[in-house]
């Protein structure tokens, strides 16, 4: 589903990011990218969205050629790829409700089939009784789980979660992720998540890739084990 | 039936967006307003200015003398056909000799002697009397005159026409780079002050571009915002430039120091609040488009 191949990606003012990077990630995986900051992990998923393109190499993603993608044709690509952010980026004037309709209205969804849908994930992310209130009205867990509901109202078959969990305590981070578990099962969204927070990663165990200085680093397909932390991310 | 839909959408998202950011729409508005009740001022300024030069200047006629030896009316009516034929004559007016005696005498009854002495030996010549379309045209007009056959002399004003005619040549193109100068400033300040109006709605946009809504689509209705907050802009000062002409133009009785006449209020007053509106229109969607552009070019 996703092929990085023997990519890099130099910036203009000459920053290398990625550096020769390989790797598959399959339909219905759910991954964590981890590394220190300035790894490269934040390239990676530009790239992944469109935003950036690699320097040399070829990215893959449902057979298209991520960086030989018209401009104009980014934006039907997007479609199949939920983004979510640490800083959660919901609408202050806008209601939990709203919010997620919002995303669907964009996209010219017909409106028998949006406001089902807002339910649905809303429920998925067990907010159903919130859709009424404002994000301001509501804790940094549940504000990050409306702009996950965000994220797959349009049924993406990739959600990226950039630091999803940076902005909240080690119990809701928990939540946060068991909830892109049930996503990954319920939903079968490929799920990367790129993440600083090695205690997350430890008590949820899946395929974990390290970047480091723009390689890949690790890439253990049963997450990381204990030994690991005298390595992996030394400066936290 | 979609392209309908996304139409009526943008719409209605644009009054939505001037709804919720309701502030902000208002401080871009007083900009327009501002900017529009300068160039309504100096547009009124100007457009008079320029009456009032285009009035002296077709008052400033040459006087063609005819030699005293043509007298049949069909070489008359040959030099008439040629004054006309002279590229910048506006129009030809012929007086015989005795019709010049007459206006001579009339217009300074203090020579009535003259009248006595010389009605019979009149000395004054068959003359044509010539306005051209542009004061600027005068001189060329002039010597293609004393070059018909036929023409004993051509007389203007002396130098200072010229003078005159190049001054008020001058005033009218003052005033229309100081209206073209408050134009483009008023294109920048609306400009920037929607830049800063779109740029605090980043978020929104990020959003839209993130779930992979299309550029058009992202900029809709925002353009249409800028339409409104042209629109809203251009309110205070089409009413301002209306009442205040109309005081004026009542008040003077359509004269100003008893010499410059106003120009009628109608329809003048229709093209200068269609000018406004215009201009709020064009300038909220331009400041609109730039500004949205330069956020969308930022990401892929």
């Amino acid at each position: 589903m996703i092929k990085f191949d023997k990519v890099s990606k130099v910036y203009k003012n000459g920053t290398r990011a990625l550096n020769d990077i390989s790797l598959e990630i399959n339909e219905g995986e759910f991954v964590y990218i981890i590394g220190k900051t300035g790894s490269g992990k934040s390239t990676l998923i530009k790239i992944l969205d469109g935003e950036e393109i690699p320097s040399s190499g070829t990215v893959t993603v449902f057979d298209t050629n991520v960086g030989k993608l018209k401009k104009r044709k980014v934006p039907l690509y997007r479609r199949n790829i939920g983004v979510v952010f640490q800083d959660f980026r919901l609408l202050p004037k806008k209601t939990v409700f709203e919010n997620v309709a919002y995303a669907m209205e964009v996209v010219d969804t017909p409106k028998d089939q949006l406001r089902p849908r807002v339910r649905e994930v809303l429920k998925l992310v067990e907010l159903t009784e919130k859709s009424s209130s404002y994000p301001r009205e509501l804790s940094g867990g549940q504000q990050q789980r409306v702009a996950i509901a965000r994220a797959i109202a349009n049924r993406p078959k990739i959600l990226i979660a950039d630091e999803p969990t940076g902005n909240l305590d080690p119990k809701m981070s928990g939540d946060i992720i068991s909830l892109f578990e049930r996503i990954n099962e319920e939903e079968g969204t490929t799920v990367l998540i790129v993440t600083h927070d090695i205690h997350t990663v430890k008590a949820h165990p899946k395929r974990t890739i390290e970047i480091d200085s723009g390689h890949v680093a690790r890439d253990r397909a049963e997450g990381l084990k204990d030994e690991d932390n005298k390595t992996i991310l030394q400066e936290d | 039936m979609k392209i309908i839909r996304r139409f009526f959408r943008k719409i209605k998202e644009g009054f939505i967006g001037v709804g919720r950011h309701f502030g902000m729409a208002i401080s871009s508005s007083a900009s327009v307003t501002i900017t529009l009740l300068l160039i309504g001022f100096f547009l009124t300024l100007t457009y008079n200015l320029n009456t009032i030069t285009q009035d002296i200047e077709s008052s400033i006629s040459l006087s063609a003398l005819v030699d005293y030896d043509i007298t049949s009316k069909t070489t008359l009516d040959s030099l008439e056909k040629q004054i006309l034929a002279i590229d910048g004559v506006l129009s030809v007016d012929y007086r015989s000799k005795d019709e010049e005696f007459t206006y001579y005498v009339e217009m300074y009854p203090d020579i009535r002697e003259f009248n006595e002495l010389y009605r019979e030996q009149n000395p004054f010549h068959d003359a044509y009397l010539v306005s051209v379309k542009d004061g600027t045209m005068l001189e060329t007009v002039k010597n293609r005159i004393s070059g018909i056959n036929g023409i004993a002399s051509v007389h203007d004003g002396g130098s200072n026409t010229y003078l005159l005619i190049d001054l008020l040549q001058k005033v009218r193109i003052f005033g229309a780079a100081l209206v073209l100068s408050l134009t483009l400033l008023a294109v920048y300040l609306i400009y920037n002050t929607i830049s800063i109006t779109i740029r605090a709605r980043d978020t929104e946009i990020w959003i839209m571009k993130n779930v992979g809504a299309t550029n058009g689509y992202i900029r809709g209705p925002f353009m249409v915002e800028g339409v409104i907050i042209g629109i809203l802009g251009s309110i205070i000062p089409i009413a301002c430039m209306i009442a205040g002409y109309l005081y004026l133009y009542n008040m003077s009785n359509g004269v100003i120091l008893g010499v410059f006449t106003l120009t009628n209020p109608k329809p003048f007053l229709y093209y200068l609040c269609a000018v406004l509106a215009g201009i709020g229109i064009v300038v909220g969607y331009i400041g609109s488009f730039l500004s949205v552009n330069k956020l969308l070019r930022s990401k892929r």
